[in-house]
């Protein structure tokens, strides 16, 4: 049928020891498994194994997975891919941990993009059966699940069309240089569930990460995370304070490698019929930090 | 404790035990070009122009690549001064003054030596 969500996320970090502490004790993911070099860790209110897979060596993104509903999705965004003119090639289950088989697409922009049918499912924190509203006990921000990634790609246009034609994500918001016929794309924010993204990007350089996204509850729980990165001496980018793009309210803030990560709560809903909002680049300062409106260097040069 | 100077500027400030030279200038109000302040980005990077640092955490080579690191090239969010040292900002930064009440701080304790 189609793309359901960000399942995982690879992300490489310089020690794995602070990289830990970070992720589980300052932002509360569970530690669910360990290989050599390896550490992957879930959020309370996702059911498969794993949403993060820690590597270490290096900063930046190793690869995202996204997971599609049945398994002969698979072959059929495999042609399509292959039409569009990526590089693909078949994964097969165990290469990645409690994850089926799929497909390995290299994207226009150099990411490494995984499609899945099937996740080994552990359950959330809470159950299916009469659950309770969320785990007494949770540490730190307690984050509920991975939302979303920003990436920067040399190549808008295509990056768009490809997540578009090959993989049915449609744009919820797009940021164009200007209104003229030569007005440039120069960021994209699309969707395949029903939130304004699940994957954007920004024009810059390719395979890079520039964060990946929580979703909290709402924005006081943004107001506490915030409190726990002083107390926990994380270095915070931007806010707490609300996007423009996406109407969301948001912190951003950097591991202990230097990754920026995001807690995200509010935003819109979006369906396939949503009409995509425009955002011009002289605008660009608000739709990023709507109460601002200042952009700070680091938005656009700060990339793993 | 090891002191921190800025090539072109009347600056000296003093960096604790295991105290990154950013941390340092930040601390007593000073501001330049930094990004994640976590050794992942690089914007922070300046040259060594004299003195000694070291690392006691580990900086991808991706961030700061050997030939760098010889040219005497560090990652100041991440190096800790350990002998007096004196830096340059990159040709397109400059140092400035953020806090200025944290400046007349230092020069009440320049009367007052510790």
């Amino acid at each position: 049928m189609s793309v359901m969500r960000l399942g995982y996320v690879h992300a490489r970090v310089t020690d794995m020891t602070e990289a830990l502490a970070h992720y589980h004790n300052t932002l509360g993911m569970q530690l669910v498994a360990e290989q050599p070099g390896k550490a992957y860790l879930k959020a309370w209110d996702e059911y498969d194994h794993h949403s993060l897979v820690l590597e270490e060596g290096g900063v930046g993104l190793v690869k995202l997975g996204y997971k599609v509903e049945h398994a002969d999705d698979i072959e059929r965004y495999e042609k399509r891919a292959q039409q569009f003119g990526v590089l693909t090639e078949r994964m097969s289950k165990g290469e990645n941990l409690a994850i089926s088989d799929g497909l390995r697409m290299v994207l226009p922009s150099e990411h490494v993009l995984e499609l899945y049918y099937e996740a080994e499912q552990t359950g959330t924190a809470t159950g299916t059966l009469n659950p309770e509203a969320w785990p007494r006990d949770l540490i730190g921000v307690g984050v509920p699940r991975i939302d979303h990634c920003l990436v920067t790609v040399e190549d808008p246009d295509t990056v768009e069309r490809f997540f578009g034609e090959v993989l049915d994500f449609r744009p919820a918001e797009r940021l164009v240089t200007d209104m003229s016929d030569d007005g440039e794309l120069i960021g994209s924010w699309m969707f395949c569930t029903n939130t304004p993204h699940d994957i954007a990007f920004i024009k810059g350089g390719n395979g890079k990460l520039h964060h990946f996204a929580y979703q909290m509850g709402d924005w006081s729980e943004i107001l506490r995370a915030g409190d726990l990165f002083s107390m926990d001496d994380v270095s915070v980018d931007v806010g707490p304070t609300r996007h423009g793009i996406t109407r969301g309210q948001t912190i951003y803030f950097f591991d202990p490698s230097g990754n920026r990560n995001e807690v995200f709560a509010g935003g819109y809903q979006t369906y396939p019929d949503f009409p995509t909002i425009t955002w011009t680049a002289d605008q660009l300062a608000k739709g990023i930090f709507y109460i601002g409106r200042e952009l700070n260097e680091r938005f656009t040069s700060v990339v793993t | 404790m090891p002191t921190v100077a800025v090539a072109g500027y009347d600056v000296q400030v003093e960096a604790r035990p295991g105290e990154p030279i950013l941390a340092a200038l930040c601390r007593r109000g000073y501001g330049y070009r930094f990004g994640c302040r976590r050794g992942g980005c690089g914007t922070c990077k300046v040259e060594l122009v004299s003195g000694r640092v070291e690392y006691f955490v580990t900086v991808s080579a991706d961030v700061l690549p050997e030939s760098e690191h010889r040219a005497g090239i560090c990652l100041s969010c991440r190096a800790v001064p350990v002998t007096d040292i004196e830096i340059r900002l990159a040709d397109d930064d400059r140092l400035h003054c953020v806090a200025p009440l944290l400046l007349r701080g230092r020069e009440n304790r320049r009367t007052n030596p510790q």
